[in-house]
């Protein structure tokens, strides 16, 4: 403890030289841009600004590349709350209730929320990170594909928790969006399904195009602007603040979001977008008011919110400790360190403690700085809402077919999401809920290929999920999850989804 | 029997299910423990015709097919077909030229907007945004093919 | 299929326009199409070779992802750009395979070698036969017999199926005559690489750079090399060839231009690319990741590219169809 301490003052001592914190602010600037605006992820942005970091020293390379990472993710809900555009899988919870908060003048709320849920997560993650990275990676590496299975498995269950809307419509959605994350080439044979010979499907269909579509061009097409005039809400300046009330409620979520992310974050793979789902899920699971969720709850955006930034944190720790990707991001940063010769891996900090310690120590004062940098524009972003509902639609279609287009410089994605955008439309008129779409999008295909890698490594055997330690608890806390629903269901006969439907049935829907 | 929300619903999963299942002709299936690129694909669209059959059942519960109130239809196919046409027209055209026009033409014809605050309001916008992505992040969107 | 060809008439229609100038090549922005995401080696050589390559013209290289289906968007939207010198593609031994895969699986073949034409190797990285260092093996002969006494028991994480990672396997088993091993696909190197580390896979062979910090770290041992001559960063694994197996294998990566690029533009670009790669900047940057060298020229890599592609043909052959 004493001697991580020691280095961590050292980390800060070459964290605070003036050209480290220079480039710390550059990388969270960029990182709150390329956030902000859609379509340009942190993947790509990461990438361009790769070459311009040639000629830095390599602690002032991976500072300023982090901090685009972690200050994308702070940026990323902004878009999400305003115009309901998820920018990327993560924040596509957070455009439920954000956005609603956003129609009932709570904008400034919901996004001061996100920034501080973010802040805490994101100082929580760095933590967790300074003080036990080598323990956890090594239970990072025994998450095997029958561990990742069980695990997604905990998420499908989960989901019955994530939807307003009856089980019957909640798995059907769900089923919808598993098929489509099927479309593409089959990883493990070859086979191409259902592509209909478009190389554009080859590669299956993206998440941001059928979230941006069902989300956001779904949300313009049912609301022609005669339906909005007159109630557009300018938020006053004094207000955006959150209440004593709103704090009160975000305090829980934000907690228990930042320790589900950094678990799920840690787990090397491309599961940690399912951490802001399963947040959500969880915040629904154990809220007082579960009927509020998707119209307004600050604990839907406070829970996903900090988690998606505490899983952006856990992932450095097998990147720092190990040396492995937990996924593109890490493997674009551990090239970039490559490329300034620190050869990523076990030996790193023995090796090359500054870059190490500097780095860590960044992290602190980045998120200090991405918190400072954030609240005062939370005033500026909100007064996007100010432009009148007629004006700003043909913007935020723009900034969809921008966000979409960008991501794989494809038309066929932008295709995708206008074919989507009407799915979301008539999907409304039928009162199903697009969010297990997304999330059954997002699990199918690692699901699909965890599962089989499970059974290539076990030889055919369904044992395996039992027999590691791991999965035998993530496979008995589902069991437990559903024996105790199914309990609930026998002795109450009545559970929140009755009340809701009552409470519907109360007032006349909108 | 009035026809009910559910019923048009269900019997559109249980369609979108046989059709992935007739689809899927040559997926190999494989076995139980070891399944084949069909395999999944089949269980989940079996699954969506299950509980498309069950929304059928259940179809009582939901409002009345007459019932939902179509009146945003106009607006919307107005905005998915201008959008349409900029899908198909923006990488030929660029993004300016293609991305003004669209704004434009969505106040212009859906909103009844005056035609000089329209293309003011739109050249605007779209310049302001392309200078964004050029200068401050390099990541240059489709060019117009006049410009080189 | 014709809609595709409709569309891309179309296309090339609007395309050709502007294409009036005929003035020194270049006269603009380059593109580079990279078949792989960032954080690939594709994508780590692309962008340095890219930055010298614009010292050189005068004029914008940039860097464009198209990345999926295993590098196959990326070729494809290559073979039907216009081939005018100003869009090229950087690839790896992916962009030998397809058509074959293709034959495999009854298709209509989507690209063909012939659709491009080679500028220059960028680098050639042998990879390793690597495995867990917790197993018992400690040399590649330990491995072999082993593998042999226990057909189908051992299994071996790769990038991605028909992959430059996937297919040494292949070649290593037809010379050795071990019997299949079992083979678990993963989504590319690094993943690769973790399952290995985590035991879910017994052995995998991998790239010099990218495994190197693992080994010195003596998280995974380095039994033997598919180079030509052992590696300068791991002067004590030996090549299989040493050991008596005729095996040679280097992912690497390249870079094309589509089929029907003027000859005089092909040459102003292979000549700057050998400039470019000649740069101490250029080569600083192989240095420090670990690569050593490699490099090719148009007429060098053609010659490669024809024998590489012919075992790799044979590897995806011998790999047959799965499931």
């Amino acid at each position: 403890m004493e001697v991580t301490l020691l280095n961590l003052m050292h980390g800060f001592s070459v964290a605070f030289q003036l050209d480290n914190l220079w480039y710390a602010f550059l990388g969270c600037l960029v990182g709150t841009l390329v956030g902000v605006l859609p379509g340009i992820g942190p993947l790509s942005g990461i990438s361009i600004l790769l070459p311009v970091t040639f000629g830095l020293n390599a602690t002032q390379a991976v500072i300023m590349l982090a901090g685009i990472y972690y200050g994308s993710q702070y940026g990323g809900s902004t878009t999400s709350i305003l115009m309901r555009i998820p920018g990327e899988a993560s924040s596509v919870m957070t455009c439920i209730d954000g956005n609603a908060m956003a129609r009932k003048g709570r904008a400034g709320s919901a996004l001061c929320i996100a920034a501080v849920g973010s802040f805490i997560a994101g100082t929580f993650g760095v933590i967790m990170l300074t003080i036990v990275a080598p323990p956890l990676a090594t239970i990072a590496l025994r998450f095997g594909p029958p561990e990742y299975t069980a695990l997604l498995i905990l998420g499908l269950v989960f989901l019955a928790y994530m939807s307003s809307t009856s089980l019957v419509r909640t798995l059907l959605m769900a089923c919808v969006g598993l098929m489509l994350g099927m479309i593409g080439i089959d990883n493990m044979t070859g086979h191409f399904r259902y592509s209909f010979d478009l190389v554009e499907l080859g590669d299956g269909i993206g998440i941001v195009p059928v979230a941006v579509g069902l989300f956001g061009l779904g949300e313009i097409l049912s609301t022609p602007s005669h339906k909005v005039t007159g109630e557009v809400i300018s938020p006053k300046y004094r207000e955006l603040l959150p209440n004593r009330q709103e704090w009160k409620e975000s305090a829980w979520p934000i907690a228990r979001g930042s320790v589900l992310g950094f678990i799920i974050g840690i787990i090397p793979g491309s599961a940690h977008v399912i951490s802001s789902f399963l947040s959500y899920a969880l915040e629904r699971r154990v809220s007082k008011h579960p009927e509020e969720f998707g119209k307004g709850a600050v604990a839907g955006v406070a829970g996903p919110e900090s988690a998606n930034n505490a899983a952006s944190t856990g992932a450095f720790v097998p990147m720092l400790a190990l040396g492995i990707p937990t996924g593109p991001i890490t493997a674009v940063l551990i090239g970039a360190l490559m490329i300034h010769g620190v050869s990523v891996g076990p030996q790193l900090v023995n090796d090359h403690p500054d870059v190490f310690w500097g780095f860590v120590a960044s992290m602190y004062v980045g998120n200090l700085m991405l918190l400072l940098l954030n609240l005062p524009l939370v005033g500026l972003f909100v007064s996007v809402l100010r432009i009148p509902y007629a004006y700003l639609y043909p913007l935020i279609i723009m900034f969809c077919i921008i966000g979409v287009y960008e991501v794989n410089h494809s038309v066929v994605d932008v295709w995708i999401m206008l074919i989507m955008g009407v799915v979301g439309y008539a999907l409304r008129k039928f009162s199903f809920d697009p969010a297990p779409l997304v999330l059954g999008l997002v699990i199918a295909p690692i699901f699909e290929q965890s599962l089989r890698q499970s059974l290539i490594m076990s030889n055919g055997n369904y044992l395996i999920f039992f027999s590691r330690p791991i999965s035998a608890a993530l496979i008995a806390i589902c069991i437990i999850l559903l024996a105790m629903s199914a309990m609930t269901y026998m002795l109450k006969r009545k559970d929140w989804r009755d009340k809701l439907a009552e409470a519907e049935a109360g007032e006349p829907s909108a | 029997m009035t026809l009910r929300a559910d019923h048009v619903a269900g019997s559109a999963f249980v369609v979108f299910g046989i059709a992935i299942i007739a689809l899927s002709g040559d997926l190999p299936v494989g076995k139980l423990s070891m399944p084949g690129s069909g395999f999944l694909p089949i269980i989940v669209a079996a699954m969506t015709i299950v509980f498309g059959a069950a929304l059928l059942l259940r179809s009582r519960e939901s409002q009345p097919f007459s019932a939902i109130d179509w009146s945003d239809g106009k607006h919307a196919a107005a905005v998915t077909l201008i959008t349409a046409v900029a899908t198909g027209l923006y990488i030929y055209l660029g993004f300016i030229v293609t991305m003004a026009a669209m704004m434009i033409a969505l106040l212009i014809l859906i909103e009844r907007r005056r035609p000089l605050y329209a293309a003011v309001y739109s050249f605007a916008v779209v310049l302001t945004t392309f200078a964004a992505f050029e200068y401050l992040l390099k990541t240059p969107l489709p060019p117009s093919p006049l410009s080189n | 299929m014709d809609r595709r060809n409709f569309l891309m008439g179309t296309a090339s229609m609007f395309a050709v326009a502007p294409a009036f100038a005929q003035d020194a090549f270049p006269s603009h922005t380059i593109t580079i199409l990279c078949a792989f995401p960032p954080g690939g080696a594709n994508d780590i050589v692309t962008r340095p070779i890219a930055a010298a390559m614009e010292d050189i013209f005068k004029h914008p290289v940039v860097v464009e992802t198209k990345a999926g289906a295993g590098g196959q968007v990326g070729a494809q939207v290559a073979a039907v750009a216009k081939p005018d010198g100003y869009t090229l593609l950087s690839h790896n031994n992916g962009i030998s395979g397809y058509a074959e895969v293709d034959k495999l699986f009854g298709r209509q073949p989507k690209t063909q070698r012939s659709d491009f034409v080679p500028l220059a190797r960028l680098i050639a990285d042998p990879v390793l036969l690597l495995v867990n260092a917790d197993l018992p093996y400690k040399t590649a002969k330990d491995f072999i017999d082993d593998a042999k006494k226990r057909p189908g028991e051992i299994v071996y994480s790769s990038g991605g199926l028909y992959g430059a990672t996937h297919l040494p396997v292949a070649l290593l088993e037809k010379a050795t005559g071990v019997a299949q091993m079992r083979h678990l696909p993963t989504n590319g190197g690094g993943p690769a690489i973790t399952a290995l580390l985590g035991n879910n896979a017994q052995m995998s062979t991998q790239t010099v750079s990218a495994s190197l910090a693992h080994i010195k770290a003596g998280k995974l041992r380095a039994l033997a090399s598919f180079g030509a001559a052992r590696s300068k960063a791991l002067p004590d694994v030996p090549t299989l060839k040493e050991l008596g197996f005729d095996v040679e294998y280097y992912l690497w990566v390249g870079l094309f231009a589509p089929k029907g690029t003027p000859a005089s533009a092909v040459a102003t670009l292979s000549a700057a690319i050998d400039k470019a790669a000649a740069t101490e900047q250029f080569k600083a940057t192989l240095d420090k990741l670990g690569l050593e060298g490699g490099y090719l020229n148009a007429a060098g890599f053609a010659k490669f590219w024809e024998a590489d592609a012919k075992s790799s043909d044979i590897a995806v052959q011998l790999i047959g169809k799965q499931g």
